[in-house]
């Protein structure tokens, strides 16, 4: 930005009783928005940089960070293959993500075209739920399939019951992969859906005239007009199930298959003298490789946009009649909600209320309150639910003000650095948990005057961890509602003379109230479901309901896994139903 | 009030050029209106004097006051200029009722209670509006928010008023009227006003003084009279009213014009100018459809061309006719219906404008125009 260098001339009146522009206070020569935004892009570049920095230097060492002496080699990267197996941990995961992409894209992309694009009986209430595991964090969905799918799992014996034998293997990569897929379709389905919603109807329309059936329209035209969001849900579901932690940790480490998460779990945490240099190597190369699929995704979404067909006015789109089809897709869909997410979850919320649960023995003869008792007895169970409410509500304002901040200044200023403002608020999409977690450590034991002791083991810890790593839901929620705040507002309050500072302040801050509280639900939903940083973070005092429950549930406690499912289950439940309400009433206002 | 001095004007975005040395004085109390197609650029000038975008190069100063100079780095955000600007969908803040919008620019100038309230009434009584105070935006009709926004654009006495298409969302009914209250409103306050359009009868209505803008250059300024019935260049010609264009050679030059050969039937016409031009030239010559007379066919005399009816549309107050003059079609404007066959076309040579060969239809037009001879 241009600044004045020379003493402003004096404003005169225009006209007898002309009401001269108001002055605004310049700290070193740079009006006062100047320093916010520098603030903003600092405060988010040491944010997004503290555990990655110290990541890729670890990776380089030769012994531990805090060690003095430390000489830098590649050493690290060349025993990450030859001693530690990580080719291996490579191809599981290669594997891993390949077929929870196929089968995520299999489950959502049929299922978007029928919901939105047919007439289908009960379309609208499928379509709410197929959102729904997207609430669900995966660790919970994990203890659901297990306890109903899982080798001794409810369906899983009554199967065998049946039949004599058990036709699958839950805890195999085909396993792990179905389960993240169900956990995953939701992303693939949103963004096919919306895609189609935009679609421009007419383009059926006119094959229709033209005479097409309506499978010659899905196969002809539909479908190659999905291409765009089904590359780009593929991306982001690749990158996230390199990233995800629960499911492979619970039907891996039983059978001992190892992909990039568990392998940081198993030699950052559970070897008694952990390998900091190959923990760091290996992190820095699994970063390597989601970084490098976000900035592939960005720059594919950048084009997408571009062969989308969007119209700003909003056509009705028409249904097409799949006849008797409409029977076998509907049967398809109602089969994904009900067995992948509706009987995982309401097993696991039996099994939380019940001693034994088998189908050996009929559940109700052994009802009983004893699991919610235990965890209620003990006063660190409570805690770590405390905990959770603590870094959820605390991590939603703190993220959704950051998250406005950003979004503000990246797309709503003339700042110079706005675009890096953006990237860095996203920027934690392509950071695994666990590395934030294993980072976020190293960084507070590096960090200078001993600062990092005061966080290390506290609360803050995690809220900043975590905090960091829904950042970006905050920046995506946030940013399409003040880009549907027309320019022209704030504009006219700029001649008017506000500055940019009062421009927000007495304009947009008003205008945004809704997409904030919308922004604030969606960070406390998220960091409720968050705890991979906690892995690494977590002290005795500051565990939360998911590390809780992997304690317990490799202590075998079962019956307590589930009822902190349940309450956890039922704290979202209750803040998507407040979601609901809002984003009702914000809709009646338009 | 003083002078709007806009000069050497440049704005880059990458590679595109929207801006090109763009030069204007606005005098004191004047009604200046920028005028061209979409993407000529007088959106960015506007904005550029608003202080809303940061010329590439350039100065715009108001009075003494320099707003930009990009040679002493000088720019003073819009929040320091005290101009009013309405813009094309009056960016009303929908939060706040009438008087509230109106009262932001007063808190911010920390401007009394009383007076705050005094001056208010002054302007929404300005806009016939005093009535509406504790509405809100989205209670109001389309013209009555375009009121309110002129009004929140007055009410803080601004240097100079900007109206970016202010008219351009009301219906067309709506808009003429709103059109005479807003010349009658801008003469009785005195205030020197930019006002940006892409409707030429707007412009020529509305201002003292009108810049004819195209592909980021400034084509012509001059007074509605001056740009509708001397236009600088053929494109001028073009987007201000309807014109046809006729391709010629200059076969003659006199002591006041010329005398050209019509490329389209061979016959020859006497043009009045006093551009200078050479024999064998090829040229454009430019001629108004209501300068162009419809005569009984065996009507002889100065600049009488062959030509014949093709088609006749009615328009309520007058006739226009498509006839064809060679392989091309002309149109006409005439008061009087039912011509058919054989006419002649005349036309006064002071009437004929004479440009270098231009370009200035698109293809698709100039395939529309012209017909089997």
């Amino acid at each position: 930005m241009t600044t004045t260098t020379s003493p402003p001339p004096a404003v005169q009146g225009p006209v007898s009783g002309g009401h001269p522009a108001p002055r605004y206070r310049r700290f070193l020569g740079l009006g006062r928005e100047l320093w916010l935004q520098y603030a903003v892009i600092i405060f988010l570049a040491i944010l997004v940089l503290a555990p990655v920095v110290p990541t890729l230097y670890q990776s380089l060492l030769d012994r531990p960070l805090y060690e003095a002496g430390g000489v830098l080699s590649l050493n690290n990267y060349v025993r990450l293959f030859t001693e530690a197996g990580f080719g291996k941990v490579a191809l599981n995961t290669v594997l891993f993500a390949g077929l929870t992409t196929v089968l995520s894209l299999v489950l959502a992309v049929p299922m978007a075209i029928v919901v939105v694009r047919t007439k289908l009986p009960g379309g609208r209430i499928l379509a709410a739920a197929m959102q729904w595991p997207f609430f669900i964090s995966s660790l919970i969905l994990g203890f659901g399939w297990i306890m109903m799918y899982g080798p001794s799992g409810f369906v899983s014996v009554k199967v065998q019951q049946i039949l004599g034998h058990l036709p699958w293997n839950l805890y195999s990569i085909p396993g792990m992969a179905l389960t993240e897929a169900v956990a995953l379709a939701p992303i693939a389905y949103t963004f096919c859906a919306n895609a189609l919603r935009q679609s421009d109807a007419s383009l059926e329309s006119a094959a229709q005239v033209c005479g097409a059936g309506p499978l010659r329209i899905i196969f002809q035209v539909i479908l190659p007009m999905l291409r765009p969001p089904i590359v780009y849900s593929s991306i982001l579901v690749i990158s996230m199930s390199v990233e995800t932690l629960s499911v492979p940790l619970l039907y891996g480490q039983p059978v001992n298959i190892q992909v990039f998460s568990t392998f940081l779990f198993k030699n950052g945490l559970q070897s008694i003298n952990p390998d900091y240099g190959v923990l760091g190597a290996a992190s820095a190369l699994i970063l390597v490789v989601t970084i490098g699929l976000v900035v592939l995704q960005a720059k594919l979404l950048k084009d997408a946009q571009r062969f989308v067909s969007v119209r700003g006015k909003a056509t009705r789109p028409r249904t097409l009649d799949l006849g008797w089809l409409k029977w076998i897709t509907l049967c398809a869909v109602i089969f994904y909600v009900v067995m992948g997410a509706l009987v995982p979850i309401v097993g696991l919320i039996m099994r939380s209320f019940t001693l034994v649960f088998s189908p050996l023995q009929s559940p109700l003869k052994s009802l009983t309150m004893n699991n919610y008792d235990r965890v209620f007895t003990y006063a660190a169970y409570v805690q770590s639910i405390k905990n959770s409410l603590i870094v959820a509500a605390l991590g939603a304002v703190i993220v959704s003000f950051v998250a406005l901040l950003a979004v503000m200044v990246a797309r709503r200023s003339t700042f110079r650095f706005r675009r890096a403002v953006e990237y860095l608020a996203l920027a934690p999409q392509a950071m695994p948990g666990i590395i934030v977690g294993i980072g976020f450590f190293w960084a507070f034991a590096y960090a200078p005057f001993g600062s990092g002791q005061l966080v290390q083991g506290t609360l803050w810890a995690l809220i900043i961890a975590f905090g960091l790593r829904a950042l970006p839901s905050g920046f995506g929620s946030l940013a399409p509602s003040i880009m549907q705040i027309g320019q022209e507002l704030d504009n006219a309050a700029r001649v008017a003379g506000a500055d940019w500072i009062k421009t927000f302040s007495r304009i947009l801050m008003r205008l945004l109230t809704p997409a904030f509280a919308g922004a604030l639900i969606l960070t406390f939903v998220t960091l409720l479901k968050e705890y991979s940083p906690a892995v690494f973070l977590g002290s005795a005092d500051t565990n939360i309901i998911g590390t809780t429950m992997l304690e317990l549930w490799v202590q075998g406690n079962t019956g307590s896994v589930a009822a902190l499912a349940t309450i956890q289950i039922a704290i979202t439940a209750a803040f998507v139903a407040i979601a609901g309400l809002l984003l009702k009433g914000r809709s009646n206002d338009a | 009030m003083p002078d709007v001095k806009v000069s050497q004007l440049n704005k880059h975005f990458g590679d595109n050029t929207v801006l090109e040395d763009v030069d204007f004085t606005i005098r004191d109390g004047e009604f200046f209106t920028l005028l061209g197609p979409s993407g000529c650029g007088k959106s960015t000038t506007l904005n550029c004097i608003a202080g809303l975008e940061q010329p590439t190069s350039g100065t715009i100063a108001v009075g003494d006051e320099s707003f930009v100079d990009t040679s002493r780095r000088v720019f003073v955000p819009p929040e320091g200029r005290n101009l009013g600007m309405v813009f094309q969908s009056y960016a009303l803040w929908p939060h706040k009722t009438v008087a509230g919008n109106l009262a932001m620019p007063l808190q911010i100038r920390r401007i009394g209670k009383d007076e705050q309230r005094r001056l208010i009434d002054d302007a929404l009584e300005k806009v016939g509006l005093k009535h509406l105070r504790d509405r809100f935006p989205h209670q109001l009709s389309g013209g009555q928010q375009q009121r309110v926004a002129l009004a929140r654009a007055l009410v803080y006495s601004p240097t100079v008023l900007l109206l970016d298409e202010p008219l351009s969302n009301l219906d067309a009914k709506l808009r003429e009227q709103a059109r005479a209250w807003l010349k009658r409103l801008q003469s009785e306050l005195g205030i020197t006003t930019v006002y940006v359009t892409h409707d030429q009868d707007e412009a020529l209505a509305l201002s003292d003084r009108i810049a004819v803008m195209s592909g980021g250059h400034m084509l012509q300024v001059g007074t509605p009279v001056e740009i509708y019935e001397t236009p600088a260049t053929a494109e001028v010609a073009a987007f201000v009213g309807r014109c046809n264009f006729l391709e010629a050679t200059i076969a003659e030059v006199t002591n006041t014009g010329a005398v050209v050969t019509l490329a389209a039937n061979g016959q020859s016409l006497m043009v009045e100018t006093d551009k200078t031009a050479q024999v064998g030239q090829t040229v454009t010559v430019a001629i108004r459809p209501e300068q162009l007379r419809l005569c009984a066919a065996e009507t002889s005399g100065v600049n009488t061309l062959d030509t014949e009816v093709l088609s006749v549309s009615y328009l309520g107050s007058r006739y226009e006719y498509d006839v064809k003059l060679g392989d091309h079609v002309v149109q006409v404007v005439c008061d009087r219906g039912g011509i058919t066959g054989p006419v002649r076309l005349s036309v006064e040579p002071d009437a004929c404008l004479l440009y270098p060969e231009a370009d200035v239809l698109s293809d698709e037009a100039q395939e529309l125009l012209t017909v089997a001879s």
